[in-house]
């Protein structure tokens, strides 16, 4: 009996990954807003500016329950140490 | 016919329905075999490319291509005339204004609920009367288990992982109905939606499951205890707007329609009347205010309510539009309302069922 498999075939190539930034202090951090819960992002990024020196790159998405415009993501990544690219409420 | 799926060449029945399990390609409960032959029985009847895509399903990704959804419908117990009905459906979803990303992955308890109408509701056996949310029906449940089975192989929408739905809903297994055309004085769903009288359609709109509503009487008296029903604060509608479904039965909308009332009338009366104060909706509390900033600042909820005011009257829907109505169930005293998502998307997205050209009417 031949039976097909229902499911996409997962991409097994890893994505390139740059290394991760050795201290917070001074870097650009991109923050994606999910446009959810403004009084936590905003308690986020003040934290990451007072407490840990880290430069804040704030992006607000159009909306909190679709994807980030591919644009947004491109502009978190540019000339960014890392990014913080989504908030799980 | 060229098919590009992993083939399992197994012999033991009962070692295949496992390995399904074990995979991971199944929701729970067992599935139809996807063997070769049922699969090309399902391609050949709509006569389409088998590597055709209608996209990749969110939130994963995969590819829904005319193979891959023959799959999962054989798998969801569909036969070959089903398929069209998959396949609309699957397209409806996967409209952006039906934010099926969201809908999948959202803590509410949504599921996309899919209405067929048409000839081919009786055609081919689905059921629009008693027992119309139930079991029983081959079709509603085939049609409905084929879409749910894609969004979870080809989707990726699986509880333990991007699946966030917190209670999430019986309708995961299944959720179609189709709407009682015959017994209904009223134009059916799809053709308020734009399409031609006599065609066949499907409508997907995002909602919880059916809340009973006890239903009987005047317009006057069906209309204050629907319009009470709707407006409930528990329901996402009441704090971010979005659209709404009221299911109407057979006799209810014959009550109506002998009173000279239209589906519009109905539809109008109901949305100036499911109303919550501001004062009432407030009391819900600080996360429910935020949500509602949020909807505003984003621009989905209408400016023309004074939210300074606490006597304002706040509708369920930002337009009467919003309030999506058909006619289905058995005649008897029983209504029902399917509160929406919000105005975070799940909205009602219609398309017209593709029949092979071939096919038998």
């Amino acid at each position: 009996m031949e039976i097909l498999s229902p499911v996409w075939p997962s991409s097994s190539a890893p994505r390139p990954s740059t290394s991760r930034p050795r201290t917070l202090e001074g870097a650009v951090i991109a923050l994606v807003d999910d446009n959810l819960d403004a009084p936590f992002t905003m308690h986020l990024e003040t934290l990451l500016g007072s407490h840990y020196g880290a430069k804040v790159k704030r992006l607000v998405k159009p909306s909190g329950t679709a994807p980030a415009p591919r644009e947004l993501i491109d502009e978190a990544a540019t000339d960014t140490a890392a990014a913080v690219v989504g908030i799980g409420l | 016919m060229e098919l590009i799926s992993e083939r399992l060449n197994i012999d033991d029945y009962e070692e295949a329905v496992e390995l399904f399990y074990k995979r991971q390609w199944t929701d729970g409960l067992p599935i139809v075999l996807p063997t070769r032959r049922r699969v090309e029985a399902m391609i050949d009847y709509v006569g389409r490319d088998p590597q055709e895509s209608l996209g990749p399903v969110p939130p994963r990704g995969g590819e829904a291509t005319i193979e891959k959804l023959a799959i999962n419908a054989a798998m969801g117990g569909c036969l070959p005339e089903h398929f069209p009905i998959v396949l609309a459906a699957m397209e409806a979803m996967m409209d952006p204004a039906h934010n099926l990303n969201g809908v999948s992955q959202t803590t509410h308890m949504c599921v996309s609920l899919i209405i067929v109408n048409g000839p081919i509701v009786r055609e081919l056996g689905f059921n629009s009367r008693d027992g119309v949310f139930g079991n029983g029906y081959r079709a509603n449940a085939a049609v409905g288990r084929a879409a749910r089975l894609a969004l979870w192989n080809l989707g990726g929408a699986l509880p333990w992982d991007t699946d966030k739905s917190t209670l999430s809903h019986p309708g995961e297994y299944a959720f179609c109905i189709a709407e009682e055309e015959e017994d209904n004085p009223w134009p059916p769903l799809h053709v308020e939606r734009g399409c031609p009288p006599g065609s066949d359609a499907v409508t997907v709109f995002a909602c919880e499951g059916p809340h009973s509503v006890f239903c009987y009487g005047t317009p006057e008296e069906m209309l204050h205890v629907l319009a009470d029903s709707m407006c409930a604060l528990g329901n996402n509608n009441m704090h971010v707007m979005g659209q709404t479904l009221v299911v109407l039965n057979p006799l209810n909308a014959e009550e109506f329609a002998k009173r000279g009332w239209s589906k519009q009338d109905v539809r109008m009366y109901l949305w100036e009347h499911a109303r919550r104060s501001l004062r009432d909706v407030r009391a819900c509390g600080i996360v429910h205010e935020q949500f509602r900033k949020m909807e505003r600042d984003a621009g989905r909820y209408p400016l023309r309510y004074d939210l300074d005011n606490p006597t304002t009257r706040l509708p369920v829907t930002p337009a009467p539009e919003d309030i999506h109505m058909l006619v289905a169930g058995g005649r008897s005293y029983f209504a029902a309302v399917l509160p929406g998502w919000g105005g975070f998307g799940g909205f009602a997205v219609t398309r017209q069922i593709q029949r092979p050209r071939q096919a038998p009417r």
